[in-house]
């Protein structure tokens, strides 16, 4: 693989933040590519606050306008640093707190007056109300997801590159399909595809998933500022994930 | 700006579930220590076993996952990222020959004489070894002695 190609595959989420809020000549497409990547999240969250379909879409929409590509995110991001993905919740849930508070002053009656904000928490603006299938929840679902699938892509050009179609494929069937639909494919169905022992297919399997491990971890340090952060990290996401 | 929707079962608790799995593993995996991949092959082959010595030597163990073993470990002990997990592969792979031999008699593989005796011999006089697994190569050592 080419250096370049291979330098922007790793670039992480910070480096693309500080290039996106600068006046670079890569600033235009590193923000398309922070948007990219944090779109699915950000309308989770919206979409399991309650919101419908399009109405989540239209919000989603508003907050990449209005947060992301106005830069007050980004430069924000800058100064602060930390967590990306706690970063970028607070900024949503703001977002919508902002949206409620704005549209509750154009529609009710004005005698009433602004609503605070412990008044919004109660009519479900808070999403830790929701417990399980809180905003929260999908948010982090997603973002989780997120890295999954952009670490399965660096995994799948690396596989494929190398002429190792039979790998990827285990990897596909046995870990991605059960990581996003729960189910999988059994090795007496996938060896016989490739003239494979079951046994070898188990083997290639285990040396995808420590190359997949190597790369999600190196997207996980990419969301964190601090790389002594990751381990407080994923322990936050499995808990927030309700695997542990 | 148009985006492809995820699936939507991502939001779900089980697929959440599922996704943290996957995080779960990874981050162990990229600290694991050399019997970790071992363990985990096994256990792919033999879910029963909660090692690969249990998967080796539980008498349930057919012709056939011992086979399949024998494979899984002998690419280990090239793949393997520690030298110390590239030995450990060598010697699972010898202890599943040995199996097969002791307790099937049959060989699975195409080695004979006197590379069979020696990752035998390896394979009973190394220490770190649990006992079973020495016992086991020194039965296959019998048994390979009436063969060749």
């Amino acid at each position: 693989m080419a250096a370049t190609s291979k330098s922007a595959l790793t670039q992480t989420n910070w480096d693309l933040i500080r290039d996106a809020a600068s006046d670079s000549t890569t600033a235009k497409s590193s923000l398309e590519r922070v948007t990219r990547r944090s779109w699915p999240a950000i309308y989770a969250f919206i979409r399991a606050s309650g919101r419908p379909p399009e109405q989540a879409t239209e919000l989603t929409q508003g907050f990449l306008c209005d947060v992301f590509l106005a830069r007050k995110l980004l430069e924000k991001a800058d100064r602060n640093r930390g967590r990306f993905r706690t970063l970028l919740l607070g900024a949503v849930r703001n977002y919508l707190a902002d949206i409620h508070r704005r549209t509750t002053a154009m529609t009710r009656m004005p005698r009433g007056g602004v609503a605070p904000l412990d008044q919004l928490i109660t009519v479900g603006i808070d999403p830790v109300a929701h417990g399980a299938d809180s905003p929260e929840r999908a948010f982090n679902a997603r973002f989780v997801a997120g890295l999954i699938r952009s670490a399965a892509e660096r995994l799948q050009q690396e596989l494929l590159s190398e002429g190792d179609e039979a790998s990827w494929e285990i990897f596909r069937l046995r870990v991605l399909q059960y990581a996003f639909d729960g189910t999988t494919v059994g090795y007496e169905e996938i060896a016989p595809r490739f003239g494979l022992a079951k046994g070898t297919c188990a083997a290639k399997l285990l040396v995808a998933k420590r190359r997949f491990a190597s790369i999600l971890m190196d997207e996980m340090r990419a969301t964190v500022e601090n790389p002594s952060d990751l381990s407080a990290e994923v322990d936050e996401l499995l808990s927030l994930l309700g695997s542990r | 700006m148009t985006h492809h929707e995820e699936p939507s079962a991502q939001s779900h608790p089980e697929s959440s579930r599922s996704l943290g799995d996957t995080l779960r593993w990874a981050f162990e995996l990229d600290s694991s220590p050399a019997l970790a991949g071992a363990t985990w092959l096994a256990c792919e082959i033999v879910p029963s076993a909660r090692d690969p010595f249990e998967a080796i030597l539980a008498e349930s163990t057919t012709l056939g996952a011992l086979e399949e073993l024998k494979g899984a470990f002998k690419m280990l002990r090239t793949t393997g990222t520690t030298s110390a997990e590239r030995s450990l592969a060598a010697r699972l792979y010898a202890a599943t020959i040995g199996a097969a031999l002791v307790r099937h008699a049959t060989l699975i593989t195409t080695q004979r004489g006197e590379s069979l005796h020696r990752a035998f011999t390896e394979l009973q006089s190394d220490p770190s070894m649990p006992e079973p697994i020495r016992a086991l190569a020194s039965r296959a050592l019998d048994a390979a002695r009436s063969i060749t």
